[in-house]
């Protein structure tokens, strides 16, 4: 899966993450800025990632605002983002 | 959670209402070339009160403005910034710019924005996904044991003085790269300009021509609607515009000298020379190279479009390459109907 254009999802509200995917060419790039980088920069970044390979896509720049958010708005986000970007209107029930 | 509304400014009462808002969080300039420009003003009102406020122009941020008593700091903002992303997300705008004080600069790093250029007066940052890293990975590079110059301009359109400016680089140089300035507030369009740069040096083997893009811009673009005085404007402007030359552009594509036009009738222009001069050396030389004159007569763009206005392409040859007169011909009427139709053709 390609991603065709670039696409946000998210809030800068606290417990919320902005997520903004772009086209990539070189795996899945993340740059993520968060107050809990040091404890759960890595965790954060695992999730993102689970969620666009779980799409079956490679290469993908990612850029993450984060504002303290749980696993599970993570994921809810990047799909979002992810959808957008592909142009789907019907969810990946594979993924969710 | 308070509402975010949509601001219409064209209200009198709501404009002052903002006004008054930003000028008590100190910023005061609400001149026409900084509002009209102005796309989409949203605001939080608490009561009556206004208390946080940000608009959108082009791809850019700017009147941000929160007050943060009695709230935890910070939330406003964010939302906010939020806003306005999401604002421009829909319009397919997602590399955005951003305008402000330099104390600002770490509220913006918090939402992800990146600092490209600060000074003392004002700084530059962006976001998105398109950055200046982008910009530097699509342009050819060569290696830092040659001798590479870097020239910057506008060329509106390419004459016989450009010309020469970049055949002196060339001939002192082993690479020059020519970026061209990406405003399209010009008699002649940013493809129309570099197209006749490109035809105009196509015999000079060590040139490479390269659209600015976003990070050279026309340096008067800048928003500069936090700045206090006028006079510091050109100031602020130049240093900025300057620092990403010498921080980002110098440095990755290895420019150990940039050249420039003299320019004795224009003071901004001089400023502008000076700054420059401040600002890159010793990093970065400056050349400055005297303008090419035909009869006592120094060759000028303005001079051109002039003579394009006044139907006069006989006196063309004098001026711009066989390249550029080709190009005029068979655009004649195009470029007399955009001048007629109010395109500025004094300034640069």
């Amino acid at each position: 899966m390609e991603i065709k254009h670039t696409a946000i999802a998210g809030t800068l509200e606290s417990s919320d993450i902005q997520i903004m995917l772009s086209q990539g060419t070189n795996g899945i790039e993340i740059n993520l800025e968060s107050d809990v980088i040091k404890q759960f920069g890595d965790q954060i970044k695992q999730v993102i990632t689970d969620v666009i390979k779980d799409y079956g896509i490679d290469n993908a720049k990612v850029k993450a605002v984060d504002k303290g958010a749980l696993d599970c708005v993570i994921k809810a986000r990047t799909i979002t983002a992810v959808q957008r970007s592909i142009d789907a209107t019907e969810p990946n029930w594979e993924v969710l | 959670m308070n509402d975010i509304v949509e601001l219409n400014l064209s209200d009198p009462i709501i404009f002052k209402q903002w006004q008054e808002f930003l000028i008590s969080l100190n910023i005061n300039d609400f001149s026409a070339n900084e509002v009209d420009k102005i796309d989409q003003t949203i605001g939080i009102f608490e009561g009556e009160r206004l208390v946080a406020t940000g608009s959108i122009a082009g791809n850019i941020l700017k009147y941000i403005a929160v007050c943060n008593k009695g709230r935890e700091s910070g939330t406003y903002f964010n939302t906010i910034i939020s806003d306005l992303t999401m604002r421009l997300a829909q319009q397919n705008i997602f590399h955005l710019f951003v305008f402000t004080k330099p104390e600002y600069v770490e509220s913006f790093k918090h939402v992800g924005f990146q600092a490209i250029a600060v000074s003392k007066q004002g700084a530059i940052l962006e976001s998105g996904d398109y950055l200046i890293q982008d910009y530097l990975n699509s342009i050819v590079k060569f290696s830092d044991n040659q001798s590479i110059a870097g020239i910057v301009m506008n060329a509106n359109p390419f004459t016989l003085g450009h010309r020469y400016l970049i055949e002196t680089a060339a001939k002192e140089n082993d690479q020059v790269y020519v970026f061209v300035v990406n405003t399209d507030a010009s008699l002649f369009s940013t493809s129309e300009r570099t197209q006749l740069i490109e035809a105009g040096t196509a015999d000079l083997d060590n040139v490479t021509v390269v659209n600015g893009s976003d990070y050279m811009v026309s340096f008067a673009t800048f928003p500069a609607y936090f700045i206090k005085s006028q006079a510091e404007i050109v100031t602020y402007q130049t240093t900025l515009d300057a620092l990403i030359f010498k921080n980002w552009i110098a440095k990755t594509l290895h420019i150990q000298t940039r050249y420039l036009g003299s320019e004795p009738h224009s003071e901004t222009t001089n400023i502008y020379n000076q700054v420059l001069k401040d600002v890159l050396e010793p990093e970065v030389k400056v050349k400055i190279v005297d303008r090419k004159k035909v009869d006592q007569q120094i060759i000028s763009a303005r001079d051109v479009r002039e003579n394009i206005r006044d139907n006069h392409l006989e006196k063309l040859s004098q001026l711009v390459p066989q390249s550029t007169i080709n190009f005029i011909s068979s655009n004649l009427s195009n470029l007399q109907q955009r001048i007629q139709k109010g395109m500025n053709i004094d300034g640069n």
